[in-house]
């Protein structure tokens, strides 16, 4: 097997800031400055990406309240990732940056044009993790008084990222001629007007800006049910899903994988990134013991939990008996994290509680951590593990000086940057 | 009582191919170019920097690109926001505003977008607060045409409650550069600084006490708003120097008339009319009225070309030693009553490093030496605007 990919899974939000490793960035995130630290860690350790997911609501669901939200800085605050990407490039040279936008509430030139600029200030190292947005109240925040529905959020989508693709193409690769002599900075007729009106978008174009370095910005995507797998088969270069057993695993990314072919896509062109959260300590027993802790049932793990699952689904779960089996669900949401959640348990009690554990798969030493993870990619096939949690110096560390080191003894993942594009790297293996 | 300096940015290429351009015409891209300057000018005292945009290509002179992509006065230019991202990353104290329109850009994605800025520039962020012109722009954002001005600056108004709305007392700083009726009523209500470029001390003096009075109506303190007018010192060693400067920065070149002609062409081919005639009677406008209106009062009976080679958007001609600018600096803010200056070092195609260090090494110091303008301070944008308004000068 070729090696394995490594992101992080993270957003622009405040960093869990009342446990005993937090230092002071409960109240200095806002600055950037935290998450630069962090990024640098990182790339240090040769991580393919860090990942900024994003929202843009607060969530009242729960409860009818904003109460837990807030509380506990679930959704919100949560800051526009679009604009930390740059204070992230300056501070890195290889690391690809992935940030969040919705395509069902920016305008396509506007978004085609911030990520080719971000992409020339960041020297080709962008990437846009495309979302169509789960939530009414996101919707309202934007003048609309809901979501479309689920399946034409992704017909949206789809004809929303051929329209930017579009307009990063609108300038050819070799317009930028600096031809001194005879004063031509750009030869004007490779620059073209695209006039595109489709169903769902309009735009005349082109940018005003030259193609992104990349060409096309990384493509991340996220879709889990049958239509965002289409979404996801036609664009992505990356692709992120939750992890659990490897059958589980193994079938989705060959369900994709199948899905890519079919669309005449080449499928090592899509790496697909499993969510977790490792769990080491110094010996297998602390290992063991720090992950029963973890693990371990409380009021705020469930209620944050119920929270969660309330705010993506816009059910209030707070309005359930928390011991009684489950009724039938549906959410216009996150229809596969809604499925994903009801199998974790029969009452809510019991789902909310493994779903705020689900991440926690992989404990022992970076060594046997190591050696469990490639195990499971060897039996997947691939693509790599998209690493989650607290962003604190200490679990940070726990992964880039811990677990990256020992996969790296293994030659599981990478030691080095071959390329200066995150395209480029993402595709070396 | 000491003057606001600004400069006045773009993320557009600089002069590429000229004696003093360096590596300029490719190490824009990645905003290179703006922050060198910006740190330049932050450690000469500058107070704050605004970056312009438009949000098209456009294709009005002659129905192509080309004349667009040959003069660089526009174009190709990146969005100012994601590099003010990065500039704030890199300076500590300066102001930073970004230009983004209020007709195409959701106010949800304005708010957080820059109160995210807030925060990543400890408040040094500011939002310029345009209203877009082009038909062309319109149609980047699926209109068929621009709405027209009064909808813009209703739906301005509208777009600038409810951001403040959002964001309580740690708000950005809102700059807006409207000389239009509805542009001063906004301005009184929202701005901390206006940008302007009347002609002369006369029309500055009376277009700031419009402001003024646009601000008291909105029972708002009028020294609040910082008026900054438009100029592009020239500096020499010696006078005679600089007069060399200035004859050769003015000259009635072709390539000054194509730049003023698709700097103006917004919605209208200036390039289609007689150029040895004056502007015709018949020509009316729903982008941005003010500077036909402008246009036409300055321009008179000459023929065109002679009044586009010549006007440039500033309101005096400053052109000198450091110390006869500086002069004359002084005697413009006495007699107008304030507020300061927006630096514009020619923009796009004709900006260079070196016009930067005229300004940041050696107009800046002199006016520093003499307590005029480079001294503010302040944790904020706002506070180190309103810190001019109690600087002595020194005897």
């Amino acid at each position: 097997m070729s090696k394995f990919h490594l992101g992080w899974f993270t957003n622009f939000s405040n960093p869990p800031w009342n446990h005993q490793w937090a230092g002071t960035e409960g109240r200095d995130w806002p600055s950037g400055d935290a998450h630069v630290e962090f990024t640098r860690a990182l790339e240090r350790a040769c991580f393919d990406y860090i990942m900024l997911e994003d929202s843009s609501m607060v969530s009242d669901i729960f409860e009818g309240s904003s109460r837990v939200d807030l509380k506990y800085g679930l959704y919100s605050p949560k800051h526009d990732p679009l604009m930390l990407a740059p204070k992230l490039a300056a501070a890195t040279s290889k690391i690809g940056i992935i940030a969040t936008a919705s395509t069902s509430f920016y305008p396509p030139w506007l978004l085609a044009r911030r990520f080719a600029s971000l992409d020339h200030i960041a020297h080709g190292r962008i990437g846009w993790n495309a979302v169509t947005s789960s939530e009414d109240r996101a919707a309202q925040n934007h003048g609309l008084d809901g979501l479309p529905p689920h399946d034409e959020r992704y017909d949206r989508a789809d004809e929303f990222v051929d329209l930017v693709k579009n307009l990063w193409d609108s300038w050819e690769p070799d317009a930028h001629v600096l031809d001194r002599e005879n004063r031509v900075y750009v030869d004007h007729e490779k620059v073209h007007v695209l006039d595109h009106r489709g169903k769902y978008h309009a735009s005349r174009g082109p940018l005003n800006l030259m193609r992104p370095p990349q060409g096309h910005p990384v493509i991340c995507q996220a879709g889990g049910s049958p239509r965002g797998r289409a979404f996801a088969a036609k664009n992505a270069d990356t692709l992120l899903t939750a992890g659990g057993e490897p059958a589980d695993m193994k079938a989705y990314r060959d369900d994709v994988r199948a899905r890519m072919a079919e669309a005449g896509r080449n499928p090592d062109g899509c790496k697909i990134m499993y969510i977790t959260t490792p769990v080491m300590a110094d010996t297998e027993d602390e290992a063991q013991a720090k992950a029963a802790r973890l693990r371990a049932s409380s009021a705020a793990k469930l209620e944050t939990s119920l929270a969660h699952i309330s705010a993506v689904t816009e059910i209030d779960f707070a309005a359930l008996d928390l011991d009684t089996e489950f009724s039938e669900l549906s959410t216009n949401g996150h229809t596969t994290t809604l499925a994903n959640f009801t199998k974790l348990g029969s009452t809510p009690r019991e789902a909310a509680i493994a779903w705020a554990n689900a991440n926690f798969r992989y404990v022992g030493t970076p060594d046997s951590v190591a050696e469990q993870m490639g195990e499971v990619m060897a039996e997947v096939g691939g693509d790599g593990f998209l690493i989650t949690g607290n962003i604190g110096r200490r679990f940070v560390g726990e992964i880039t000086e811990g677990l990256v080191p020992a996969l790296q003894r293994r030659e599981l993942v990478r030691s080095e940057y071959r390329h200066d594009t995150f395209r480029e790297n993402l595709l070396e293996f | 009582m000491s003057f606001v300096t600004g400069w006045f940015a773009s993320y557009l290429v600089p002069d590429w191919s000229g004696p003093w351009a360096g590596d300029s015409g490719t190490s824009w891209a990645d905003g290179s170019f703006v922050i060198d300057s910006v740190r330049d000018l932050e450690k000469a005292g500058v107070d704050l920097l605004m970056l312009e945009d438009i949000s098209y290509l456009a294709d009005i002179v002659g129905g192509t690109f080309e004349a667009e992509l040959r003069v660089n006065a526009r174009a190709p230019k990146g969005d100012p926001l994601p590099l003010i991202g990065r500039l704030a990353a890199q300076t500590s104290t300066i102001g930073l505003i970004a230009t983004a329109s209020s007709t195409f850009y959701p106010a949800d994605l304005l708010a957080r977008t820059f109160s995210t800025l807030q925060g990543l520039s400890g408040g040094r962020a500011g939002w310029n607060v345009v209203t877009s012109t082009g038909d062309r722009a319109a149609q980047n954002f699926g209109m068929d045409v621009l709405p027209d001005h009064a909808t813009r600056y209703a739906h301005a108004a509208e777009v600038l409650a409810e951001t403040h709305a959002a964001w309580g007392e740690d708000r950005p700083v809102i700059c807006q550069a409207g000389a239009s009726a509805g542009g001063i009523a906004l301005a009184g209500r929202y701005a901390d600084v206006v940008v302007a470029s009347p002609d002369g001390v006369d029309a500055m003096r009376s277009y700031r006490d419009s402001i003024r009075a646009a601000a008291v109506d909105a029972g708002r303190d009028p020294d609040d708003v910082h008026v900054l007018y438009m100029v592009t010192p020239l500096i020499g060693e010696t006078e005679e120097l600089a007069a060399e400067y200035a004859q050769r920065w003015y000259a009635p070149t072709d390539a000054a008339l194509w730049r003023r002609i698709v700097q103006l062409s917004g919605d209208i081919d200036y390039s289609a009319f007689d150029m040895d005639a004056p502007l015709p009677d018949d020509v009316e406008t729903q982008g941005s009225r003010s500077i036909l209106a402008n246009l036409r009062r300055v321009a008179g009976d000459r023929p065109m070309r002679e009044v586009l080679t010549t006007q440039r958007a500033q309101s005096v001609r400053l052109i000198g030693t450091a110390k006869s600018v500086a002069d004359q600096m002084e005697q413009v803010v006495a007699e107008v009553g304030g507020d300061g200056f927006l630096i514009a070092g020619g923009g796009g195609g004709v900006l260079t490093r070196r016009y930067v260090h005229e300004i940041t090494d050696g107009l800046m110091p002199e006016l520093r030496r003499r307590g005029l303008a480079g001294l503010g301070s302040g944790s904020d944008l706002r506070s180190r605007l309103q810190s001019h308004r109690e600087v002595g000068v020194p005897a």
